[in-house]
Formats: C-alpha cells, sequence, structure tokens
C-alpha cells in the first residue's frame, strides 16, 4: 500500500501545472476553433489529424516511469497518461540504459494497448467459433482440463513474463502440481547463452553491461544486427564518433545490414562460419604468442567436450592438449571453412592479441540460434579469456536477449523445465530441499525429472495420446508459438488437421490480440498488458526493473498472474492437495497490514494489496543462493532499474556492473583481482572451451538449393502483434518479404514484387522479393523475416536443435524458389 | 483500402495548398509586429498579428508516391540553356531576408501545427519521413538535413540532435516503398495533441517552452527559416532563445522532484503570544 501512495505522490510531483484559467479561456477556445475550422477549410483537410487544442492539453498528463514492453534492452519510458488513457511516450532522460533516447518502437508502445481488436472477454471453442464465457467458466474448464489428467498438463511461458508472473506459475507448477512440464519461449531465443555462460563461469548472465559499450574500441557483433534489433544500444556506440571518439567496428555476419554499413570491417561468413573463426582466432593468439599469460594462469583452465558423456562439464584438458587441437586451424584452413579471407582472421587476432585495446563482443540470435550454440557461445568467451579481453570497463564477452524479461523471468526466476528460481535445478536433492523449505512445502513435492523442453513439449502435444503424445493441455500465456516455433507444420499446426486425431488435446491462450496461436486455441483468456498491469521485468544487462499499473485494461481483460492464481485457488477450493504449503495454507495466501488474507483470486480484490511486491519479496530470497542477490521492492520503485547482484552497504543498496572483477563486484574477495567464485571446477577459474567446426544441420544441395535465414526488422517486434497494429510502424512495414541477391533473381527472372514460392522439405510459403532491399543477402541465401502471421517463415524452418540447450536453429535452412506467375 | 487511397490524395492536395500559402509568406515583409502597450485583454493567441494575403508561387507536383519525377532529357537542355542566362542567375537569390520580421496568424500557425500532426502518432513523436528513404544507410539523410533548405517546391527541416547517427532507428518512412500500403489493423490510440503554445506567466510574458529541449536542442531547426511558417519565431534577430523562454521541468525530466525545495524559514517569535 505504502507504494501506492508513492505512487500517487510521484504523479502529482510529475503533473505539469498549468495556469490557472482565466476569464478569457471561453473566448480563446473559441478564436481558436474558430482560426482552426478556418484554416482546415483553406487547407482543404479531410483525412484525419490531431485535434488541436491549446496549451490546455499539457495539463493534466501524468507522467510516470515505465519498462518500455518491447525488447530485451531494457529502455525506460515516461508514460503520459491523460484521461485513463496511455496518449504520450517520451525517452526517459534519468535512464542509464537509454538516456533519454529510444528506437521508433520504443516511441509508439503506447499505441500497441489501443489496437481495435483487443481481446475483451474469455472465448470457448464451440466447432469452429467460439463463444463468449464468463471468467468463472474460463477459471473452472482449465481446473477441470488439470485435475483430469495433471501429469499432462504443460505450461508454455514466455520471456515477456513479469517476474511476479513467472514466479508464480513456476511455484504453481513445479511446487503446487509437482509437474515440471514448464517452458518458456527463450528456449527459442536464448538458451545457448545460458548453456555458454554456465559452461564458462559456472553461472549464467553476462559479467559486463551497457557501460563497456561506452569504453570499447572495438565492437565485435558475431551475426548481430543492433541497427534494428537493439537500436538504442547501438546508437550507444555510434553516436560516439559524433562525438570525436575512435570506435573500430566489426561486423561477422551472414548479410549485410544496417549495422553493416556503420562498421569499418565487413567478415561475411557462411552458417557456421563462427565456429572456425573462433577457433582461428585462438590458434593464432597461441601461435603468435599473444595470448595473455597471467590471465590464463591466474584465472582460466581448459576443457573439451567429452563425447561419451556429453554435459556441460566436458572433460579437463591441459594447455598443450588445447593447443594440439587448435592445430588444424590456420587462417587458410579457417578461410576455407567460413568464407572469410585468412587476412580478416589474422586482423581480429591482432585486434584480441593487443592487451591495450578494449574488446565487447555482442551477440544474440546469429550465435544463439544454432545448432552449435552452447559451443560458439563457450568459444566466444573462451577466446576474450585466453586473450585476457575480460573484467575491466569495455572488455566483455556481452550476449544480448531479446524479450524484456528473458533474463529476469526466464533465467533467473528459472521458468524452464529443469530449473528453480535462483539458478537452481530439480535434479539437485538439496537444491530441491531449499525450494521446498521457501515454499513451505512438504518434503518430496518437486519432481526430479526435468519436464519437456519446448520442442519436446509442442511435439508432444502434435502427438496423438495412443502414439505416445504424453502432453494433453498447454496453457500458453505471453507469447505466439504458433509463428514462432520451428517447423510448425510439425510442431503446431497439426492442432489445427481434424484428421490428425489430436481431439482429446486442448490449447488455452492467454493474450491481448487475436494470434497464429489463438487461431488453433480452445479456450482465449484476454490478458491485459504491460502499463495495465503492474509488473517487474530484467534485461540483457542483470538489470531488474519495476512499474506501476497506470491504466485500465480493456474489457475484461485480467491480468496473467491473477489468472494463473485464480486457478492455483479453484484447484485449492476443490481440495487438490498441491495447493496448500505444508501447513494447509493456500499457496498464494498474501496477508493485509492487519494479518488478514486477502482474497487476490477474486479480481474485485486483486488490487487491494500490491501481489507484486508480496511474490518479489518471497523469490527474492532465492536470488542469495548463487549471488544474484536482489534489493527489496521499495528500492526498484525509486530507481531505472538495478543491476544484481545488489547489496546492501552502509545503508545503501549497491548494484554491481562488472561481475568477477575486484572493486566492482563485492562477492570478489579482496586481493584476488577476478574471482570466479561460481566456477564449475570449484577453483575460482573459469573454463576456455575447444569445440570443432562442425556443419549446419541442413546444408543445400541439388534438390533445395538455396540457404534461407530468418530474422526480425526494426519496425516490428518479433511477431508483430502489438507492433503491426501501430500504424506508424505498420505503414512503414506492412508485411514480410524474401531477399535475395540480384544475380539469383537475374537467373530466376525475378523484379521487385514478383512472388516466389519458397520451399523446404517441411513446408512451403508464397512471398515476394525484395531485391536490394533492407538487408544484402550473399548469392545463393534468401533471408526472410518472421513478423508477418500471414506469410509464416516458420512453415519452412528446420526443429533441429543444440545438443546441450535444446535451442533450434532457425538461421539455417535448406529451400528451393520458383517464380509465381503473376 | 480505397478509403484510404481517398485520405491519402486528400492529404496530398492539402500538402500541396499549404506549402503554396507557407511558401507565399516568406515573401512579403511585414509592418512593425507590436505596440508597447500591453493589452490585459489580449490572449496568447490573439497576440498574434494579422497578415496580409500570400502571393502565389509556382510548385513542382509531387506524384502519388510524394516522388518528384526525374526531368527528361529534353526538358534539361532547355534548362541548362536557361540557368546559364544572367537574368537566371540573379533569381537564384534567396528571396527570404532571415532577419525580416516574421509576422503569424493565428490559423498560420494551426495549420503548421496541423501539417506537423500528419505525420506524428502524438506531440513528441518522432515523425515518420515522408519520401522514400535509403533502406540500408543514413547517409543520404544528413545530405539534406544535416542544414535544412527551403526551396520554392520543399521545406527540408533542419536536423536538431545532428549529435546522433542512427536516423532510422526513430524516422520510419511514412509510406511503404516496397510493399502496397496496408494498415494492418485499426488503432484507437489518440496521441497527445500539439499546444498551440507555452503558459505564459502574464499576458506579454514570454512562454515557456511547452516541449522538451532534449532532441530538439536547436531552436532553428523548427523555429528558425527552415520551419513551417507558422510556428517561426516573430523575433529571428534575437539567438538566445533559452534567455526569455524557459524549458519545463516536468517535460525536461532533469529533476526527479519538481517541487523546489527551501530552508526552513526565520523562526519569529512573539512575547506576546507565547503559551505558559
Amino acid at each position: 500500500m505504502k507504494f501506492r501512495e508513492l505512487r500517487l505522490k510521484g504523479q502529482l510531483a510529475m503533473s505539469f501545472d498549468s495556469e490557472p484559467m482565466d476569464a478569457a479561456f471561453d473566448r480563446r477556445q473559441f478564436i481558436r476553433a474558430s482560426a482552426m475550422a478556418a484554416a482546415a477549410a483553406v487547407a482543404g483537410i479531410t483525412g484525419p489529424a490531431l485535434p488541436i487544442l491549446g496549451d490546455e492539453s499539457l495539463t493534466g498528463v501524468n507522467w510516470e516511469k515505465a519498462p518500455c514492453r518491447f525488447c530485451g534492452t531494457g529502455c525506460h519510458v515516461q508514460v503520459g497518461v491523460q484521461g485513463g488513457k496511455v496518449v504520450a511516450v517520451a525517452g526517459d532522460r534519468n535512464a542509464e540504459v537509454n538516456k533519454g533516447l529510444l528506437c521508433v518502437k520504443g516511441y509508439h508502445v503506447g499505441a500497441a494497448l489501443y489496437g481495435k481488436d483487443r481481446l475483451r472477454k474469455p472465448l470457448l471453442r464451440d466447432g469452429n467459433s467460439y463463444r463468449e464465457i464468463s471468467w468463472e467458466t474460463a477459471i473452472s474448464t482449465i481446473a477441470d482440463r488439470i485435475q483430469a489428467a495433471p501429469d499432462r498438463f504443460a505450461f508454455y511461458g514466455s520471456g515477456q513474463w513479469t517476474i511476479p508472473e513467472g514466479y508464480a506459475v513456476q511455484k504453481f507448477m513445479k511446487g503446487g502440481l509437482s509437474n515440471n512440464h514448464i517452458d518458456p519461449n527463450a528456449r527459442l531465443c536464448m538458451a545457448s547463452a545460458v548453456t555458454g555462460f554456465l559452461a564458462t563461469y559456472g553461472v549464467d548472465e553476462p559479467a559486463g553491461c551497457y557501460d563497456d559499450l561506452d569504453a570499447c574500441d572495438v565492437l565485435i557483433m558475431w551475426g548481430n544486427n543492433p541497427a534494428e534489433m537493439h537500436p538504442v544500444l547501438f546508437s550507444r556506440v555510434i553516436d560516439r564518433r559524433s562525438r570525436g571518439e575512435n570506435v573500430l567496428l566489426i561486423d561477422i555476419g551472414t548479410r549485410r545490414t544496417r549495422t553493416t554499413e556503420a562498421c569499418q570491417h565487413y567478415l561475411e561468413m557462411k552458417g557456421h562460419g563462427d565456429l572456425a573463426i573462433a577457433n582461428g582466432i585462438a590458434h593464432l593468439l597461441i601461435k603468435n604468442g599473444t595470448w595473455s599469460r597471467k590471465f590464463v594462469d591466474q584465472f582460466c583452465s581448459f576443457k573439451a567436450p567429452d563425447d561419451a558423456n556429453p554435459n556441460l562439464h566436458g572433460k579437463a584438458i591441459t594447455f598443450e592438449d588445447y593447443k594440439a587441437l587448435l592445430e588444424p586451424y590456420t587462417p587458410e584452413h579457417v578461410e576455407a571453412l567460413s568464407g572469410v579471407s585468412a587476412d580478416k582472421i589474422r586482423m581480429l587476432a591482432d585486434l584480441f592479441g593487443n592487451p591495450s585495446l578494449k574488446i565487447t563482443s555482442l551477440w544474440c540470435m546469429g550465435m544463439n540460434q544454432h545448432t552449435r550454440g552452447t559451443a560458439i557461445n563457450s568459444m566466444v568467451h573462451g577466446i576474450h579469456l585466453l586473450s585476457g579481453h575480460f573484467g575491466s570497463p569495455g572488455n566483455a564477452p556481452t550476449s544480448l536477449t531479446g524479450q524484456p524479461s528473458a533474463c529476469g523471468t526466464v533465467r533467473e526466476v528459472g521458468t524452464l523445465s529443469h530449473a528453480l528460481p535462483g539458478g537452481m535445478v530439480v535434479t539437485d536433492a538439496q537444491n530441491r530441499a531449499k525450494a521446498e523449505e521457501l515454499w513451505r512445502l512438504p518434503p518430496g513435492r518437486i519432481q526430479e525429472t526435468p519436464g519437456h523442453h519446448t520442442v519436446k513439449m509442442w511435439e508432444s502435444f502434435c502427438t496423438p495420446t495412443d502414439k505416445g503424445g504424453d502432453i494433453s493441455t498447454i496453457w500458453v500465456q505471453v507469447t505466439n508459438p504458433g509463428q514462432t516455433l520451428p517447423n510448425l507444420n510439425k510442431l503446431f499446426n497439426p492442432k489445427g488437421d481434424n484428421k490428425a486425431g489430436l481431439e482429446d488435446k486442448f490449447l488455452i491462450v492467454s493474450d491481448v490480440y487475436p494470434t497464429a496461436t489463438t487461431r488453433l486455441a480452445d479456450l482465449i483468456l484476454p490478458s491485459a498488458m504491460w502499463v495495465e498491469k503492474n509488473g517487474m521485468v530484467g534485461n540483457s544487462e542483470r538489470r531488474t526493473q519495476q512499474w506501476f499499473r497506470m491504466v485500465d485494461p480493456p474489457g475484461e481483460a485480467r491480468d496473467d498472474c491473477w489468472q494463473t492464481i485464480a486457478v492455483a485457488r479453484e484447484l485449492f477450493n476443490r481440495g487438490v492437495e498441491g495447493m496448500k504449503d505444508r501447513d494447509g495454507q493456500f499457496l498464494f495466501d498474501i496477508k493485509n497490514g492487519d494479518g488478514a488474507p486477502v482474497p487476490i483470486w477474486e479480481w474485485e480484490h486483486y488490487y487491494d494489496t500490491n501481489v507484486d511486491e508480496h511474490l518479489f519479496e518471497e523469490y527474492r530470497q532465492f536470488t542469495r543462493f548463487k549471488h544474484k542477490d536482489l534489493a527489496p521492492y521499495g528500492e526498484y520503485v525509486k530507481a531505472r532499474g538495478l543491476r544484481w547482484p545488489v547489496v546492501e552497504s552502509d545503508g545503501q543498496w549497491q548494484e554491481t556492473r562488472f561481475r568477477f572483477a575486484e572493486g566492482f563486484d563485492p562477492y570478489v574477495a579482496e586481493g584476488k583481482e577476478i574471482q570466479f567464485y561460481h566456477s564449475s571446477t570449484h577453483d575460482d577459474r573459469a573454463q576456455i572451451w575447444f569445440h570443432p567446426w562442425i556443419a549446419p544441420a541442413e546444408l543445400p544441395d541439388n534438390d533445395y538449393p538455396f540457404m534461407l535465414s530468418t530474422g526480425r526488422v526494426l519496425e516490428h517486434w518479433h511477431t508483430g502483434s502489438m507492433t503491426r497494429r501501430i500504424p506508424e510502424l505498420s505503414r512503414a512495414m506492412p508485411g514480410a518479404y524474401a531477399e535475395m541477391h540480384p544475380d539469383d533473381a537475374a537467373v530466376y527472372r525475378l523484379r521487385n514484387a514478383d512472388r516466389i514460392r519458397v520451399e523446404s522439405r517441411r513446408g512451403s510459403l508464397i512471398i515476394p522479393v525484395w531485391i536490394d532491399g533492407r538487408g544484402k543477402p550473399p548469392k545463393g541465401t534468401l533471408f526472410i523475416p518472421f513478423f508477418d502471421e500471414t506469410l509464416l517463415v516458420n512453415d519452412l524452418t528446420l526443429d533441429a536443435v543444440d545438443p546441450f540447450s535444446k535451442q533450434p536453429d532457425y538461421k539455417k535452412a535448406a529451400v528451393r524458389i520458383s517464380k509465381v506467375p503473376s | 483500402m480505397t478509403t484510404d487511397r481517398t485520405s491519402n490524395a486528400a492529404l496530398l492536395t492539402a500538402f500541396v495548398i499549404m506549402s503554396v500559402a507557407v511558401a507565399g509568406y516568406f515573401t512579403g515583409l511585414q509592418a512593425p509586429m507590436n505596440s508597447n502597450s500591453v493589452d490585459s485583454e489580449r490572449s496568447p493567441a490573439n497576440q498574434l498579428t494579422e497578415s496580409e494575403e500570400p502571393p502565389e508561387v509556382g510548385v513542382v507536383p509531387a506524384t502519388d508516391n510524394g516522388v518528384i519525377p526525374a526531368t527528361d532529357y529534353s526538358e534539361m537542355v532547355r534548362m541548362t540553356a536557361a540557368r546559364r542566362t544572367p537574368d537566371d542567375l540573379a533569381s537564384l537569390k534567396s528571396s527570404i531576408d532571415p532577419l525580416a520580421e516574421i509576422r503569424i496568424r493565428p490559423e498560420d500557425k494551426l495549420m503548421a501545427l496541423q501539417q506537423r500532426s500528419q505525420n506524428r502518432a502524438f506531440n513528441g513523436a518522432p515523425p515518420t519521413v515522408p519520401h522514400p528513404i535509403d533502406q540500408q544507410s543514413d547517409v543520404s539523410c544528413i545530405a539534406c538535413h544535416r542544414n535544412g533548405a527551403v526551396t520554392s517546391s520543399l521545406l527540408i527541416p533542419k536536423m536538431s540532435h545532428t549529435m546522433m547517427a542512427n536516423c532510422t532507428q526513430c524516422h520510419v518512412e511514412s509510406e511503404p516503398r516496397h510493399l502496397p500500403s496496408v494498415v494492418f489493423r485499426e488503432n484507437l490510440f489518440t496521441g497527445l495533441p500539439a499546444p498551440t503554445g507555452g503558459p505564459r506567466a502574464f499576458p506579454g510574458a514570454p512562454p515557456q517552452m511547452p516541449h522538451t529541449t532534449w532532441m530538439r536542442s536547436d531552436c532553428m531547426s523548427c523555429h528558425g527559416y527552415s520551419g513551417r511558417h507558422g510556428i517561426r519565431t516573430t523575433h529571428p534577430w534575437r539567438s538566445n532563445c533559452l534567455q526569455c523562454h524557459t524549458p519545463s521541468a516536468t517535460l525536461e525530466q532533469t529533476l526527479q522532484h519538481t517541487e523546489p525545495q527551501f530552508l526552513p524559514g526565520p523562526e519569529i517569535s512573539n512575547n506576546q503570544n507565547n503559551g505558559p
């Protein structure tokens, strides 16, 4: 409650105090109105335009902070609310992440709430149509499905879940239903980044932060197009040049993009070329004697994969073993494997071999959506460690996330099939016991076996029960798997096929708009979004952020977290044992200041208390185990996010900019300089991995001669369910297209906007061609963005996954094309 | 779709007509703006003075997609020859006196605001780009917008944030050029409208800025000669704008607390009123 007051006070302080209205007001209004009418008449304006009111339009606008709804950068915006609606958005100048700047999506994020077709009522499938039902019916329908087969129920969540939303589902599933079938869309996005961090440092998430971008001399982007995907971070680097600073930008990629245009070097590689390039750099560092003997001797050990027992520990090797394994990766051999010239490999090795340069590496989907994602993530960490480019401002290997809380909710709360909050895992008996203790559960409640990862979960859902499909109900929240899963014809589309034998399967979808996923849903629940609810998220640089509800959701839309708690309560009322803690109390029992329980499962009472604050304070206890300490809720109310570990010292909560580095990280012992205190070898050392180059899972051949890559565009965020309803963004980028090289277009006699049929072994798609458009793919490759729900490139993609992270590769599928006569 | 087309056409027509009007205003020199008397009855809106009807100037019509058609070769020969004549050279001299006094009528300002609102989602939104862009590079943006310009047919706004190098991060095309225009789903967002002016302490007082100076640090990019007539400064000879026009602490977001804080005042004791 006290934060509500604080919030109201903040609103008052931020509101624009105008001059008092005077007697001339009415006349002034009249003059303006007539002048406006005259002007409009002169101009012959008939089209839509903003009403022009006058300076009074600035009054009554309350400005309040919130992180942007879209990507993982974690920009803060100032949200202008007037008359119960969001009417304007400004970059937050007090936010360290974006320092007052936004990208075009962020500036228009307010309009994402007001698409005309927002879902407003719970809808239950009735044959080929839906009928509106009450929330009571919806909640009891879900409870029926769960009770009928609790172990065949799965929850498919999201890196857009707020931290409390994800935490509630995590507790409901693993602690309540004793069911580990919970996995998020982030599996498709950054699972390989996680396994890369775990394999290298023994603990997840980047050591560096965005401050590195202000300090680095060299920025290497590995298969990354931040000019479009993380524009605010990209500007942060290239705007340094406007101030006269020198930054060397290097783009290692599979097609020319807007990022390339700002780079001094463009290293065009073939798919999986990055594996060879990383080995080539390490090979030369050792050969030239430019590796950092001091850093390696003090802080690192060497590892190689253990083929007999494949896991993230691998087998320990010596430096001599490592050197021998790298021996074949000469610059010339790397050129043959990657397509990048030997000279450019030498250039990279010389940069890494120069200890006076500060080098930051950035990557995102290029390295993560990769059937060797764990390997390439580990190897890029490896060359930073081998060369000592680690642990000081500007020297960092940093992976970026694509969703606002992939880090906060998925990686930290652990909403993955094998994880528990705070970096713990279900397979570890001690970890389970700790979680059971904090959740006040009877011992043995949490199951030991990991649940299904994303691809397995949907494969089981799309397999008939009598043929071993052991998932019969999936509840989807805050994501759109009908568009984002790879190989949709295998993993999603069968649900809509009457002959697939899936009549007993039931799909529940909570969302804000109709999507490619709700299309096949049996039960659709209307959700509140962004500033229609309280929330907390965690961005790519370990920064935990908080905001308050500012406007009401439309119709009967309600918070996702309330939906989860309401179902849990329904099961509790029906006597389901799992919904009780060891004392018989409800799992989500919340008491107000007087010790009286608050019935938060009743929507009218959900905002009687701050549920987020209660859940967060409970969750916060878990964050100590792996030194990912979070501060009390109130600290986040005051801040524009804080980077963990946030540790109290001298009565102040201090954030941490650079982990494992003395002077920055409070958990590094004095005199240690660098301390990897969660080392998997328990000796404070990080692991430098060798991994061999391995070919992609699918390569072009005579039948399917093109390599297809997918990705995103500046204007649309992921599946476009929000951004495509914003006119400014939709008009700039109305639909998907296939980028191709002009020479290939000439062979197929194609011109811009001609339609082609693109076919893979898994599906086909008819799509217009854009030659030399936004990006320039090299000969023999195609690029299709995935934002368009009417042109689903994931009908074509491959569902092969990385062996450790189980993350699919969306960047390499063999396809063929043919011209479609117009 | 068809209604969209119709309204687009209407907007284009409106734009052309307004361009004529705006360009016309630049040519007329106006009488001195105001007397010294402060009329307490006057509101900020009607402090603006009347101007004469603008004379017509020639305008090259834009095509449907906003592109000015290329001159064909025969025409080019004729124009090149024409350009060589000394008379024509004289006509290249700008008709704009940058120090001339500007007079603005209320409807001029409303028209300028209306024009601005055509490619902004709300007051403060980055404008969308009303012409084709280079999809891959920002170099072409800088070429024209670094300094801005006014020609007989075009008004090219000057960048007000030259320290930023990634133009397309915020400014996207108003209309797609590579694919047919389709607004995917209707949106009911209603943006904050632009104010006609900032608040004044009293009639005649300099108005406070009704917008942030963040990324609008060069006042002249909108209020100078390459800005729209209706929002140009009426006193371009003064160059220290912030001397009189203060920013708003709220909109600047420079302060966490907008209420000024003071030391406690002197404690005044009055012996007679002191209680026991």
